[in-house]
């Protein structure tokens, strides 16, 4: 007689507590103490942090990442004054060409090992290799040499005013100082230890890739004594632990700041913003006063925005508010801006917007171009049809194009298919395009240097490859020059000359508000990154 | 049958190899450049261009697809292009939210759909029969994502008895890990309760109606006996096939589920690969999947061996 196999209750049982076992092994493996709620805040941010090394790429996420764990030379304040903060003590030569820093005391990275010149000057070579103000600034370095552990010395080939602003700059990458050993990385390489000076240190064991990004209060850190204030002043850290949620739906992110589960939400939908208003546990507060600005760029290489009169008409051809209101709806959020460096910053100027003043202004447009020696050859708009703005904004110029008769074909594709065509310097018909839109952060938009889209380079400018020698005479000379008043009169200059030619047309200007649960509290406004040293939970 | 399980397992490793060209070529022909959105969007060509050297994205496709196949066929499934982490670690990260999650769904839904498809069939034609027959048209008809979010607003916003989102090992207590998983797996579930009800109640009124379940009722035999040893086992070729053609269809579920639950499983870490070009990850979850593809088509042949001994392999 042979006895069937059967599976009785009591070995399921058992076989599903081995299952369960199983799935929780892995956990109670890396299971660490975490510190209490009120000592943590769960933040979801604008998206997934994808690149930990803070000088490879100049995505926003890793700059936000950079700002917990590294500390920088310089910061600018809530006015976007550039105030010192791993720097004690620094001055220039007579002659301007040498300018010496020396370092705080006490300056320590989360290892405990203490931080030196060679850390600095290792850190500066690696991030001026890979931005843009960096590489302008070092055509005019001839060295940068330690005197001893806590002092640098910059050697100039010539006088250079924006020397201190650029150590302390916002946009992406900012200048954030490493480890003398990953700081040695080859720039096209990325670090593979993340180790800093700064208000926090990243907890890679707790860390999920694409989940949970987590950071701990940094015990080594020294903050300076006087209020926080932007980038700048005491980045004391009042939580033991802040989390990075990575949440990909927006809903769903709501729903857990209502429910308490999450602390901040920096980027709830717009046309949410009144059901949340309407929360008496949420507080909504704009953090980065300067927003975004919406972006046109248009090909240089290529007819017809090849021609000043085309790339004109477009001046004259787009409503800011129409884009800003099919996107943001909420006047209160968003307003029209006709200066080449955007509104609400020092550089803002109103030379030569008489376009901004007419727009929009249909006739004028199709007189220009119709100039420019138009005859209705197709104009390809490349479409980002997976971000709203982008989307909106493409059919938007689509529509206003045809409206004055302009033959327009719509590339539609994710993000991601638009960053691949837009390098694409063939003809719009071989692969290239014509128009793309995107945007920029306020506070670099504002800095001729510090974005790259400033440029007028030709070949080497960024998309859309705008050339012009006088803009970049006007770019060089902003850099050198040395008051705010010096570089504000360069500024309209360069506005000036920017809207006699055109390199890009702004779509007009938005802040994004920030949503948290009322007892987080100190959250600081900065624009560039968020800030989570001086918050804490009451 | 060790033949045919041979066999199948052959024809395993031949699939995954299709597919892996397959989803090499689709991949690196199709728009989108990774350097490009690792670089950002203030990066300058030149800059997009050096980091596209370092990646050796430039090279030839046939060396680069040489590379990847030599590393998967020495068990290396590579290193993600973003974050440096290997991609085998990276889905060991992710597979126990996955595994959970379908895990309970089709837990929750072979329970409840099974009882549900044979309560149908025994009253059939009766107003629990069309009750439930209305129940599967709902469960059918509505998206996994707006069930989530009923969901949510009812026991996670108004009620607060279950989290909004997020997992809980079971480390953490067997409670936070159901507690984040009786939401997704209900959402996720409800559509394969009613697809498996439906499939349960045809099967057994086909079973029922034949002349041993007369005999068996003549006989005397207890209606609950009736029902679940002789009619559900006879009608269970259909019924398990369906469960598998599900099992198979909730890897596709999870990546909703996982998103609207902020569930950190397989399933959004290959949708945020995709986004991002982030070859690596999506060639290795997709090897991955079609692997379980395969294993979950050989275990419902083989159990039909089990339920039906007249089929032999």
């Amino acid at each position: 007689m042979t006895r069937r196999a059967t599976t009785s209750r009591r070995t399921f049982l058992k076989a599903g507590l081995a299952a369960g076992a199983a799935i929780a092994a892995p956990a109670r493996l890396t299971a660490q103490p975490a510190p209490s709620a009120a000592k943590t805040i769960r933040a979801v941010m604008h998206g997934d942090l994808t690149v930990l090394d803070p000088i490879w790429t100049t995505a926003n996420m890793t700059a936000y990442h950079g700002a917990m764990l590294y500390d920088t030379l310089f910061g600018i304040d809530a006015n976007l004054e550039t105030k010192p903060q791993m720097v004690s003590k620094w001055g220039a030569s007579d002659d301007s060409k040498t300018w010496t820093f020396e370092l705080r005391d006490g300056l320590k990275f989360s290892d405990g090992t203490a931080l030196t010149s060679d850390d600095v000057i290792a850190s500066l070579k690696r991030w001026a290799a890979r931005d843009g103000a960096g590489q302008h600034m070092m055509q005019r370095v001839s060295d940068i040499a330690k005197k001893d552990d806590k002092t640098f010395q910059f050697i100039l080939k010539e006088p250079y005013g924006y020397l201190v602003d650029a150590l302390g700059k916002t946009s992406t990458p900012l200048c954030y100082i490493m480890r003398k050993k990953e700081a040695e990385t080859n720039p096209m390489e990325k670090i593979t230890a993340y180790v800093g000076s700064g208000p926090f240190l990243f907890n890679e064991a707790e860390t999920r890739q694409g989940a949970r990004y987590v950071y701990d209060r940094n015990p080594n850190y020294v903050p300076r004594s006087e209020p926080a204030s932007g980038l700048a002043g005491g980045k004391v850290a009042k939580v033991d632990r802040v989390i990075f949620e990575n949440m990909a739906d927006s809903q769903t992110a709501l729903a857990a700041l209502q429910a308490g589960e999450i602390d901040f939400y920096e980027t709830p939908p717009i046309d949410l913003i009144e059901q949340l208003e309407s929360d008496k546990n949420l507080t909504l507060e704009v953090l980065n006063k300067t927003g975004n600005i919406g972006w046109l760029r248009m090909n240089f290489l290529h007819p017809p925005f090849n021609n000043v009169d085309a790339r004109r008409a477009m001046l004259y051809l787009l409503n800011q508010e129409d884009f800003m209101k099919a996107t943001f709806g909420n006047p209160k959020y968003y307003h029209k801006c006709g200066s080449n460096f955007g509104c609400g910053v020092p550089m803002e100027n109103d030379a030569n917007t008489q376009w901004f003043k007419e727009a929009p202004n249909p006739a004028k447009a199709k007189a220009y171009l119709e100039k420019s020696g138009y005859k209705g050859e197709p104009i390809l708009l490349l479409q980002a049809t997976n971000i709203d703005f982008m989307r909106n904004a493409a059919d938007l110029v689509a529509g206003a194009l045809r409206s004055i008769g302009a033959t327009v074909e719509v590339a539609s594709s994710d993000w991601g298919g638009v960053v691949n065509r837009r390098a694409v310097k063939a003809a719009p018909d071989q692969g290239g395009w014509n128009l793309f839109i995107t945007w920029a952060d306020g506070a670099a938009v504002s800095n001729p240097i510090a974005l790259a889209g400033h440029a007028a380079t030709g070949d080497k400018a960024w998309f859309g490859w705008p050339s012009d020698a006088k803009n970049e005479e006007l770019r060089d000379k902003w850099a050198t020059a040395g008051s705010v008043a010096d570089k504000q009169a360069i500024a309209r200059e360069l506005q000036e000359n920017a809207w006699n030619f055109v390199p890009h047309v702004w779509l007009g200007q938005w802040v994004q508000p920030t949503a948290r649960r009322k007892n987080l509290v100190g959250m600081l406004p900065v624009p560039g990154v968020v800030p989570f040293w001086n918050a804490e939970k009451t | 049958m060790l033949a045919f399980i041979i066999r199948r397992l052959i024809s395993t490793v031949l699939v995954m190899g299709l597919v892996g060209v397959f989803i090499f070529l689709l991949l690196h022909l199709s728009p989108g450049d990774p350097a490009a959105i690792i670089a950002g969007d203030n990066a300058t060509p030149a800059q997009i261009a050096a980091i596209r050297n370092s990646l050796g994205l430039d090279d030839p496709l046939h060396l680069q697809f040489a590379r990847w196949a030599v590393r998967v066929l020495n068990g290396d499934l590579g290193i993600s292009i973003f974050s440096n982490v290997p991609v085998a670690t990276l889905i060991g990260q992710r597979l126990w939210p996955t595994v959970s999650l379908a895990f309970t769904t089709i837990v929750l839904a072979v329970t409840l759909a099974l009882a549900a498809g044979v309560l149908a069939a025994w009253k059939a034609g009766s107003l629990i029969d069309r009750l439930v027959m209305i129940l599967s048209v709902v469960g059918f008809s509505l998206p996994v994502f707006v069930v989530g979010y009923l969901l949510i607003y009812v026991f996670a916003i108004s009620l607060r008895w279950l989290p909004v989102q997020g997992y809980s090992p079971m480390s953490d207590g067997f409670w936070a890990w159901a507690s984040h998983l009786i939401l997704p797996s209900l959402a996720l579930g409800l559509a394969y309760v009613a697809l498996i009800a439906r499939i349960t109640r045809t099967a057994m009124l086909d079973v029922l109606a034949e002349d041993y379940m007369r005999t068996a009722r003549a006989k005397g035999v207890a209606t609950g006996p009736m029902l679940l040893k002789h009619a559900l086992k006879n009608a269970g070729v259909p019924i398990v096939t369906v469960i598998g053609i599900g099992v198979a269809l909730l890897i596709g579920g999870v990546v909703i589920t996982e998103t609207v639950f902020n569930l950190p499983g397989i399933g959004r870490l290959v949708v945020d690969a995709i986004s991002k070009r982030d070859y690596p990850i999506i060639q290795g979850v997709i090897l991955l999947f079609s692997g379980v593809y395969v294993i979950i088509n050989l275990m419902v042949d083989l159990s039909y061996t089990l339920l039906d001994p007249r089929i032999r392999y």
